[in-house]
């Protein structure tokens, strides 16, 4: 059974048609990465979903209940933690994580218990008794998280879980959620950031608009677009040879900036290989580099514009290195 | 939810409500000075009316100490409902309406903590009047009020509670204030029934509240008796039960709106 | 001189905009002393027949300066609120930056706060005439009750844009509204002062606020009017000259230590 299942689901705000018929299913233990620009419909699929919403259209079951129908059901079954996050600034963290038990019908001890463990396992034990409202931003994420995980939930949905969070911050994040999913919780994670979602997700939603506009692995969407190539800088003129050993390993590309170009038709195992069948050709290579196509790529594919700003693109690229 | 969960979610919302006022130094202090300023005020001004015929009472003191108990629960009620749009416009109203928390479980945690709440400046108004010259009211009619105290608290959070809902924003504010304290004042407040004007005559012989204050009175101006005492138990019950269920409707239909 | 009395109306135009353009901030200014004025109306109208109170058509006759003296006071409280948003925001630092007078930025604020107390004079002068308390003193009566009003508006918009400019908090000049109100309660503004129950009597007899109210009440419930008025216009002076010594102050405080 499907851990989230979604069928023509619409919701519109007058004339503001957010999300126009989305069609997706999640798996049971899967990772799901929706991603999408400010305002795509990410978050108020988010809330149908948690049923915080109620949809105009269509239907959804999380977790085997009906969002509608069997709301409180699925309550039971789901953590959340959203883009606003939901914290009072007066409480502790450990507060926090014991008032989330209490929502969840933990009876007093277990919900001490559980609240120790959590912080421990989120690094936020030191802080645990310090007001919510002297925590980081970074912490502030933590926290939500952990309290989205008290009562164990089957199914978590994090909405935009690490904009707004410095790189350090947005690792530890990913690690918490790739040891989760390990543990077998099904994720749904909405994201503007396409290193998130390429990293995170076994399947990635890209929302554009209130629709879907492409669904699949990461893999297999960049596939779609195209594949890696080589940027090469070599000592010397260019000339035939360079094409000649290019050739035997896929397509040469125009120069630029006066580097030489193969668009690999294997993908990186082949880089060693054509710097090998270079050298043997008598021909140096000074520098390399291997340019992958992104899910921005993808993105520009299907929509005509990019997802992020360069700006970001920056910034993400700081994150991986 | 079983019972004891219900409970306990209760006691958690009203211990979060008081953590805000121990939490935050001198948050508390207009709403529980606000009632006891107005009775002197009130007294000050107005408190040569005994002299009129028709007064009941021989001191004025008494006549409205109940009068500014019940605007501290109109305005402690009304706090709650300003809370709630905090929390809403927040997020902190997302975590709560996520869980599988009851929604009818959410709205009793938050009335009943005004409740709790509003004995505080209704006890600070009554140390201050009786230290004035007030007539204590007796055990008895002590009862009484504070029963009536707190009904008139949970009241006033059900109709913040509701615009809360409604609106969303905390610029409501003025409304939910508004509203309670006219509901208060609209009756027998400043002098007996028989005393008032015209169209405020009118407005206060259907008043519910007239009911509450009349019995509120009894102990400060004479004895308690059953027959003057049911008719505000009964009034307070209605109000509670009507704005309770608008504020439980606001709350079920919160999620059909962005 | 030139430059900073274009400063004045530019600010002022810019915060009598400000006022008008947010209904629902201004309808508690107006709305509020409205029901109160109702409320107190329909309950203490038997007051008319204690001993000794003053000769008025009706309660409501007595009672319309002590809903213009409550609307007076909610609009410079809001005014001070105002500043100490602009404060806050940081758009007057962008002001003091500039080669203006300080006292021309306040007083471009207060502006809006004087057409503010004009706007809460009218609607209370109109609701006497709608619901049976003429003014007694005719148009000039009621244009000189006018004038009352917005030159209290104005002082009383001082003190709260002073404390907004020391400060720089909107939520400590609403905090401070209640204890205004308590001053108010402390006067001849609801009540003939020698009606009033002790300690409240004496305070009231003191009060520049009494004196006020005394001034604006005079054109309406007619009779001798040039000592009332002018101890009126001298409470007002006094409480302007106070204003202007916390506003020097303030802007003093706020040169030296930035904020």
């Amino acid at each position: 059974m499907p851990a989230i299942e979604v069928e023509g689901m619409e919701r519109s705000f007058g004339e503001l048609h957010a999300v126009a018929g989305v069609d997706l299913e999640v798996a049971d233990g899967e990772i799901y990465g929706f991603l999408g620009p400010n305002g795509a419909g990410k978050t108020t699929m988010v809330r149908m979903l948690t049923t915080l919403l109620l949809p105009t259209a269509g239907r959804a079951t999380v977790a085997g209940h009906d969002v509608v129908a069997e709301a409180a059901e699925v309550r039971r079954s789901i953590g959340v933690a959203l883009q606003e996050a939901a914290l009072d600034p007066l409480m502790t963290g450990r507060e926090l994580i014991r008032l989330q038990a209490t929502l969840h019908g933990i009876p007093k001890a277990e919900g001490e218990r559980r609240a120790d463990a959590l912080l421990e396992r989120v690094d936020l034990a030191g802080a645990a008794d310090r007001r919510v409202g002297n925590y980081s931003g970074g912490m502030q994420r933590r926290l939500d998280l952990a309290a989205a995980l008290v009562h164990g939930p089957s199914v978590l949905f994090l909405d935009e879980p690490t904009t707004g969070l410095d790189p350090v911050s947005r690792k530890t994040i990913w690690e918490e959620v790739e040891k989760l999913n390990g543990e077998g919780t099904t994720v749904f994670l909405t994201t503007q950031y396409l290193e998130e979602a390429d990293q995170l997700a076994d399947r990635v939603g890209i929302i554009d608009n209130g629709r879907i506009v492409a669904e699949d692995t990461p893999a297999a969407l960049k596939a779609q677009v195209g594949r890696p190539h080589l940027e090469l800088s070599i000592a010397g003129e260019a000339g035939e040879g360079v094409n000649a050993v290019f050739e035997r390993f896929g397509k040469p590309l125009p120069s630029r900036d006066g580097k030489v170009l193969v668009e690999l038709e294997h993908g990186a195992a082949q880089v060693a290989p054509v710097v090998v069948a270079l050298e043997e050709a008598g021909i140096t290579v000074e520098s390399l580099e291997l340019v992958e196509p992104t899910l921005d790529d993808v993105f520009v594919a299907r929509t005509g514009y990019h997802l992020e700003a360069e700006e970001q693109e920056a910034e993400s690229a700081e994150a991986h290195s | 939810m079983s019972r004891a969960a219900n409970r306990a979610t209760i006691a958690a919302l009203m211990t979060r409500a008081r953590n805000e006022i121990l939490r935050v130094p001198g948050a508390a202090i207009p709403g529980v000075l606000a009632p006891t300023i107005f009775f002197l005020g009130l007294n000050g001004v107005f408190g040569n009316l005994i002299q009129l015929r028709g007064f009941n009472a021989d001191n004025y003191l008494s006549f409205i100490v109940p009068v500014s108990m019940l605007q501290g629960a109109g305005f402690t009620g009304a706090a709650t409902g300003v809370n709630l749009a905090r929390d809403i416009e927040g997020g902190w109203f997302d975590r709560l309406m996520a869980s599988p928390a009851p929604r009818w479980v959410l709205l009793a945690g938050m009335a009943l903590s005004a409740s709790a709440r509003a004995l505080i400046p209704a006890a600070l108004v009554l140390v201050v009047a009786l230290a004035l010259g007030a007539s204590f009211p007796g055990v008895l009619g002590l009862l009484v009020a504070a029963l009536l105290v707190m009904g008139m608290a949970a009241t006033a959070a059900f109709w913040g509670m509701m615009l809360a809902l409604r609106y969303r924003s905390q610029s409501a504010a003025p409304l939910m204030q508004a509203g309670m304290f006219l509901l208060v004042l609209l009756t027998p407040a400043y002098a007996p029934i028989a005393l008032l004007q015209g169209w405020l005559h009118a407005i206060a012989t259907v008043n519910p509240v007239t009911k509450v204050l009349d019995a509120m009175r009894q102990g400060f101006l004479g004895g308690v008796t059953w027959s003057d005492t049911w008719p505000g138990l009964v009034a307070i019950a209605a109000l509670m039960f009507v704005l309770g269920a608008a504020a439980l409707r606001g709350m079920n239909r919160f999620s059909a709106r962005a | 001189m030139r430059a900073n009395l274009r400063v004045i109306r530019a600010l002022g135009v810019r915060s009598v905009r400000q006022t008008f353009r947010r209904p629902q901030l201004m309808a508690p200014i107006i709305v509020f002393p409205t029901l109160l004025l109702a409320v107190q109306t329909g309950g203490a109208a038997a007051a008319l027949d204690l001993p000794g109170f003053p000769p008025v058509d009706s309660f409501l006759q007595f009672m319309l300066a002590g809903a213009m003296m409550q609307s007076v006071l909610l609009a410079g409280n809001s005014g001070g609120i105002a500043l100490a948003v602009d404060i806050e925001m940081g758009f007057t630092d962008r002001l003091f930056a500039a080669p203006i007078s300080r006292y021309a930025i306040v007083l471009g604020r207060l502006m809006g706060t004087a057409a503010l107390g004009a706007f809460a004079g009218l609607w209370f002068l109109l609701i006497g005439v709608i619901f049976g308390a003429p003014i007694e003193d005719g148009v000039p009566g009621a244009l000189l009750a006018l004038v009352l009003v917005v030159l209290t508006s104005m002082a009383m918009g001082g003190i709260g844009a002073s404390i907004a400019l020391r400060t720089g908090s909107a939520s400590v000049v609403q905090g401070l509204f209640p204890f205004v109100f308590v001053i108010l309660f402390l006067s001849s503004a609801f009540f003939p002062q020698e009606l009033m129950v002790e300690p409240a009597k004496t305070i009231a007899t003191v009060n520049p606020l009494s004196f006020i109210a005394e001034g604006v009440r005079r054109p309406i419930i007619g009779g001798e009017s040039a000592g009332d008025v002018a101890a009126a216009l001298a409470a007002i002076a006094g409480i302007g000259l106070i204003a202007l010594w916390l506003a020097r102050g303030a802007l003093r405080h706020r040169l030296r230590t930035g904020g």
